[in-house]
Formats: structure tokens, C-alpha cells, sequence
């Protein structure tokens, strides 16, 4: 799940206080319908925007330590440490200190310890910043990895692509309020239809002006950007077009998320 | 030895209430506990999360080159303490006094028992003339010179508020040579010369018992300078340590999982552990090299000093380290850690340095026997004055149970600050700002 909004409109707070580290004004926090509490939140993995890791301990004993917090037992947490590091091309790094690793490295470590105790919640602020594309992919593809096997993963992100095409579902926020949520293809098909077209020889589209129920939002080069009223189809649209000349191209546009952002928090 | 005994159980039942009390801390409201397997793991099966973190803090300081090196200088500066006064008692002891002239046997006598009365001994050795003494009295071969039986010479001129021992020795020498000549020229009989050449100093009886002997009070400077010392360590290792916690943000990971109680009360439980473990090893060396080489530094009341002094470092150590722990969640680097550290070590400059002031003199006021009862200065007030004999075990205790009640009290407030100021970052929090917050 994608969690998306402005800056500042409240998204580090909210993960944040899922994990009690703000106290809150009004509201609960709740997972599956239950408050959360201490024993739930062992049960979240957290990847705060801040990083933070005991600069001076090994990769290794760090990672064990934040398992064993989380409840695991000394065996298990070494195991899963072995495990995650492996996964995460951090193995030979284990006998090393978190401050000599480069930032890539220390990010990955930072992820190791949020999923160390396989979490059934995960929550990332921002992952993917200050990654090289090599890393966000490698991070990109545990995430989708985790949420594959059961995991709620929820991230906020700055890069709508990425976001859109990683996540099932986003939630935006803004000024603390919560403006759209929803699955990420309902969103994309969801408002007034669109469609780009091109009429050989028309570079105006006059031919587009005259329809009823539809708006005409752009014209690049002989490309028109209609917007479809509820009741238009786009047969009709067609069927008009075909009539003003040869058509070259007809496309029915999803709407990007980038698109759905700018409307939700404008 | 009785008092010996009531010292350390005292110490023995602080100790229980406080590791209780965080224990019951540790483990309210939290349902789940951790098994643990592996070696390290017993102090986290009994304490849940505290103990994890206390077993980390204790496994990454104990690994720290700096712990390693502190301990050595620590160590080596004790041997120094005890060896080097042994090493010069032994060959300082002796003076050297050059006779010009006759010097009858019942006077070098005299003259001998009154060096021991001031805890040295002396050789007559007898000079060939007065030219021949003062070469000797220049050259230190002899400290000073009898003329005659009726005169003292001696090179630098001594004062009568002299202390050291040489002057203390002129002193008594010339005394008794006075008091020769005044039995002479009174013209006693036989008897009554030899009554007075055995008169001996009548007992003294005092209103307090168990007056300290030198000893004693080396003890007790050592004891103070040893608590001072780990105090001010220890209680920068919670400081400096909370305070890298909150700078490397790795407290926000950290309470995702652990209440803030858990990770406070494990950080100072494990550098406690660490901190007594050092202590132990230091005053277990200090006994060991003592008794090797013959040092007087545990005779008299010297083992109820260091016992109640061990006792104080406890105490000390469990009321500051919650005050220190909660001044490190108010800074996040360290220049600011120096301008809050300076204000909270001033109470434990203060008691130190009065403390050695009235170890020395020996003499307590009542402002001093008040600051024995206040938990800020107690940690020296009272080892002081347990080593001067000048408190009964129930004062004892009850300046023990005040520290162990205001220590609860303490880390109540700390661990308030602590919660509030720990996840706040960018600038120094201020200390208005968290008491309206716990006001709330």
C-alpha cells in the first residue's frame, strides 16, 4: 500500500503514532479491528525516515538484537538475521560496523532490521529515497516479495511511478486529513473517461468541438485531449472523428497516479 | 566486625528493593516475554526486555577499548595508592640523631621512648665533636643533634605547628631533655626522679566511640576519590549513552519495539552491572595487593569504611544515573551534553570535596551530618563519616532508606522527561517545556 501526500501533510506522524511514538490528540490505532499495544507493535516492522542504527555494533549482532526486542528467540533471530542479509547481498558485511558501510548499504541494513522478525505489519517512510536504481530495485522487489507472502506493506514515497506500479492500493493525505484511498486500477479508471485523438490533416480538431457531453482539455499537434461526460461514449467520439478525417491514432488514457495526486491535494 | 555485618546487609536489602523495584517496572503491563537460548540469555529470561537491553549495553561496553584501557589506569593508579606509602614506611621510620658529648643510659632511653610515642624510632649515633655534627646535620647524615645532653640542633629551624614527623620528633626530644634538666636542678631523690622519668600519659576517654586511626582515614580519601571517580564515569557513560541513542535515531527503531521504561531501565541496570563489576575488581585487587605488601590501609575502621563506601557507590550510582539518563534525552550532541553535565556534577563536586575536607580534619560539623542525609551528597557525607565512627548503624540505614526513596522518586520524574524528551529532535528540549508536560 502506497502512502502517499505532500510535504507535511502529516504522513511521518501517522507512522509515527502507529508505533506510539507520538502520543496521540484524538483517535485510536488499531489493527484488525483491536488497539494496538505493545505486543502488537513487536509484531510491526518500522523503517523510520530518520535512519537510525547503533553506528558502532555489527551488522549482525545489531540485526539478532532488534529480533530478540521484537520477541524472537536468540536462535531464531540469529537465523533470520543469517537469512535477510543473505537476501539482501549484505553476508559479507556481518563482522562489520553499521558507520563503515556506504549509504546504500546502511539502507539495506536499516530494512534487514525492520523485517528481521517478519513482521505482519511493515511500515517504511520513504525506502526508496537516495537509492541508486540497482537499490530501489533490490528494495522494490523485497517489498513486493513480502507482500506476496502475506505481509501488509505499507511505504510512503515521493516517486508516484514507482509507487503506481508497485502498490495495490494508495491512501493520500493531506493537512492530516485523509482525501482518496482506493485500489490503485479503480483509481486509474475512476472520473471522467479520457481519451487522446488524432485526425489526419485536422490541427485544430474543430471536428471535436461540436460534440455534446464532451470537453476538449488540450490540442498538441493535431492530438486532442477529450474529457468524456458521464453519459458520452466513446463510440459516438469515434464515429465523429472518422467522419472529419483518416484517424491515426485513438487511445482511451488511464488517468496517471501522479494525475490523481495533483486533483486530490490541490 | 558486628558493624561490619550490619553494613553489608543493609546494603545487601538497598539493593533488593531497588533491583525489584525496576523489575516490577520492566514488567507491568507486558504480556509477552522473549525465551532466550543462548549464552548471555539467563539476565534476559529474568528481566524480559530490560535485561536484553541491559545484556547489550553490558556486552558493548565491556568489548570497548576505552572500558579496557580506564580499567588498567584505574587499577595502576590504586597500586601507586598502596604500594608507594608501604614502599616509603619502611625506610622513613628511622631517623638518625647525633650525640655530642655524654648522654646518660636513663636519658637516651627517654629519648627513644618519646620517639615512639610519635610512631618512629631513632639511632644515637655519637659524634666525634661539635664541627663534626654539623657537617653531619648539613649533609642529613643525622636529623638532629643532642648537645650535651642540654641542647638541640638542627639544620632548618622548625616551628611549633610543625606536623611532619621530623618536627613532631624535635619537638618531643627537646621536651624530654627539659624535663631531664628540671627533675635535675630540683634536686629530686633517686626515687622520685625514677617516678617521674616512668610517668606515662593518662587515659583519654571520649564522648564518641571508635575515634579513627590514620588509617582510617587514608581509607576513606581513597574510598572518596574511588567514588568520586566511578560516580562521574558512570553517570557520563548513561548520559553520553542515551544521548548517542537519540542522535543516531536508533531509539525510534528502538521503541517501535520496547517501551521507553524497558530501554531506560536496561541501559542503567546494565551499566550498573558493568560499573559494580569494575568496582569489584578494583577494591578486590586494592585487598589483595594490601595485604601483599603489608599496607596499613586496613586496619581500624578501615573495612566498615570501605564496605559502607561500596555500599554508597550502589546508592549514589542508582540516584544520578536516573538524573544523568534524563539529561541525555534532552540533548542530541556534545556540546550540549557539556553545558547540561556541568550544573548536574556540581552537587557531586561539592559533597566530594567537603567530604575530604572533614575526612582530613576529622572533625564533622552539623551541617556536614546533614548532608549525610540528603541523597545528593550522602554518597560522601556518610562513608566520611562511618569511617570517623561518628554514626550508628540506624543513621546509617536511615540516610540509605532516604536515598532509596528518593531514587524511586527520581527515576519516576526521570523516566517522564525521558518518554517525552528522547523522540524529540533538532534542538536542545528544554527543561520548561517537559515539566508543563508532565504537569499535564
Amino acid at each position: 500500500m502506497g502512502f502517499l501526500g505532500p510535504n507535511g501533510a502529516g504522513k511521518t506522524t501517522t507512522m509515527r503514532a502507529v508505533f506510539g511514538l507520538t502520543d496521540l490528540d484524538a483517535g485510536t490505532v488499531r489493527w484488525n479491528g483491536a488497539l494496538v499495544g505493545p505486543a502488537e507493535r513487536r509484531r510491526f516492522g518500522y523503517m523510520p525516515e530518520e535512519r537510525g542504527l547503533y553506528p558502532g555494533m555489527l551488522v549482525g549482532e545489531q540485526l539478532v538484537y532488534l529480533g530478540r526486542l521484537h520477541g524472537m528467540s536468540a536462535t531464531d533471530a540469529a537465523a533470520a538475521a543469517r537469512a535477510w542479509m543473505e537476501r539482501l547481498g549484505l553476508a559479507d558485511t556481518e563482522r562489520a560496523k553499521v558507520e563503515s558501510l556506504s549509504h546504500g548499504n546502511q539502507q539495506r541494513v536499516q530494512l534487514a532490521a525492520a523485517l528481521v522478525h517478519n513482521p505482519e505489519l511493515l511500515i517504511l517512510d520513504e525506502p526508496l529515497t537516495g537509492l541508486d536504481p540497482a537499490g530501489i530495485d533490490a528494495i522494490a522487489g523485497v517489498l513486493a516479495g513480502q507482500a506476496r507472502s502475506g505481509c501488509c506493506v505499507l511505504f510512503s514515497s515521493h516517486q508516484l511511478d514507482l509507487v503506481e506500479d508497485l502498490c495495490d492500493s494508495v491512501t493520500i493525505i493531506d493537512h492530516g486529513r485523509l482525501v482518496v484511498t482506493g485500489k490503485v486500477d479503480d483509481l486509474a479508471t475512476s472520473g471522467p473517461r479520457r481519451l487522446v485523438v488524432r485526425v489526419d490533416g485536422d490541427r485544430d480538431a474543430a471536428w471535436a468541438r461540436q460534440l455534446t457531453g464532451v470537453s476538449v482539455s488540450d490540442v498538441d499537434r493535431g492530438a486532442v485531449r477529450l474529457v468524456l461526460d458521464e453519459p458520452a461514449d466513446s463510440e459516438s467520439v469515434l464515429k465523429a472523428a472518422m467522419a472529419a478525417g483518416r484517424v491515426t491514432e485513438f487511445v482511451v488514457e488511464r488517468r496517471r497516479l501522479s494525475e490523481v495526486f495533483r486533483e486530490a491535494v490541490a | 566486625m558486628k558493624q561490619l555485618i550490619r553494613v553489608i546487609i543493609i546494603v545487601v536489602v538497598a539493593a533488593g528493593v531497588l533491583a525489584l523495584r525496576l523489575w516490577r517496572r520492566g514488567r507491568r503491563g507486558r504480556p509477552a516475554r522473549p525465551a532466550g537460548t543462548a549464552r548471555g540469555a539467563a539476565l534476559g529470561r529474568l528481566t524480559g526486555y530490560t535485561g536484553l537491553v541491559a545484556a547489550r549495553e553490558i556486552r558493548q561496553r565491556i568489548r570497548g577499548r576505552m572500558f579496557r584501557i580506564g580499567t588498567l589506569v584505574i587499577l595502576a593508579v590504586v597500586a601507586a595508592v598502596i604500594v608507594i606509602p608501604a614502599l616509603n614506611s619502611g625506610k622513613a621510620q628511622t631517623y638518625r640523631v647525633g650525640v655530642v658529648g655524654a648522654l646518660s643510659a636513663p636519658l637516651r632511653a627517654a629519648v627513644v621512648a618519646a620517639s615512639r610515642s610519635i610512631g618512629t624510632t631513632v639511632r644515637l649515633v655519637p659524634e666525634a665533636g661539635l664541627a663534626a655534627a654539623r657537617a653531619d646535620l648539613r649533609s642529613g647524615r643525622v636529623s638532629l643533634v643532642i648537645l650535651d645532653a642540654r641542647a638541640v640542633e638542627v639544620s632548618k629551624p622548625v616551628s611549633a605547628t610543625d606536623t611532619s614527623t621530623s618536627g613532631q620528633l624535635v619537638r618531643a626530644v627537646s621536651t624530654t631533655l627539659g624535663v631531664d634538666e628540671a627533675v635535675e636542678s630540683a634536686r629530686l631523690s633517686a626515687a622520685q626522679a625514677a617516678r617521674l622519668a616512668s610517668a606515662r600519659p593518662l587515659p583519654v576517654t571520649s564522648l564518641q566511640r571508635g575515634s579513627a586511626s590514620t588509617s582510617g582515614r587514608n581509607t576513606t580519601t581513597v574510598g572518596l576519590v574511588l567514588v568520586f571517580v566511578m560516580l562521574t564515569q558512570y553517570n557520563a557513560w548513561t548520559l553520553i549513552g542515551v544521548m548517542e541513542e537519540k542522535s543516531s535515531r536508533v531509539v525510534e527503531v528502538l521503541l517501535a519495539a520496547v517501551r521507553p521504561v524497558e530501554l531506560l531501565g536496561g541501559k542503567v541496570l546494565g551499566i550498573g552491572l558493568v560499573a559494580f563489576a569494575q568496582a569489584g575488581l578494583v577494591v578486590a585487587f586494592a585487598l589483595v595487593l594490601a595485604k601483599a605488601v603489608g599496607s596499613d590501609l586496613l586496619h581500624g575502621t578501615a573495612p566498615v569504611a570501605l564496605a559502607s563506601t561500596l555500599a554508597w557507590l550502589v546508592l549514589g550510582y542508582a540516584f544520578y544515573c536516573w538524573v544523568y539518563a534524563a539529561a541525555g534525552s534532552m540533548a542530541e550532541r556534545q556540546d550540549q551534553v557539556q553545558s547540561l553535565a556541568l550544573p548536574l556534577s556540581l552537587p557531586l563536586i561539592f559533597g566530594y570535596v567537603i567530604s575530604l575536607t572533614v575526612a582530613s580534619s576529622g572533625n564533622p560539623s552539623t551541617f556536614f551530618d546533614v548532608l549525610a542525609y540528603l541523597p545528593l551528597t550522602a554518597p560522601f557525607a556518610m562513608p566520611a563519616l562511618v569511617s570517623l565512627g561518628a554514626v550508628t548503624w540506624w543513621e546509617f540505614a536511615a540516610s540509605a532508606a532516604i536515598s532509596v526513596v528518593c531514587t524511586v522518586g527520581v527515576a519516576r520524574l526521570a523516566t517522564g522527561i525521558y518518554r517525552r524528551a528522547i523522540l524529540r529532535t533538532g534542538r536542545r528540549v528544554r527543561i520548561r517545556e517537559l515539566v508543563s508536560g508532565l504537569a499535564r
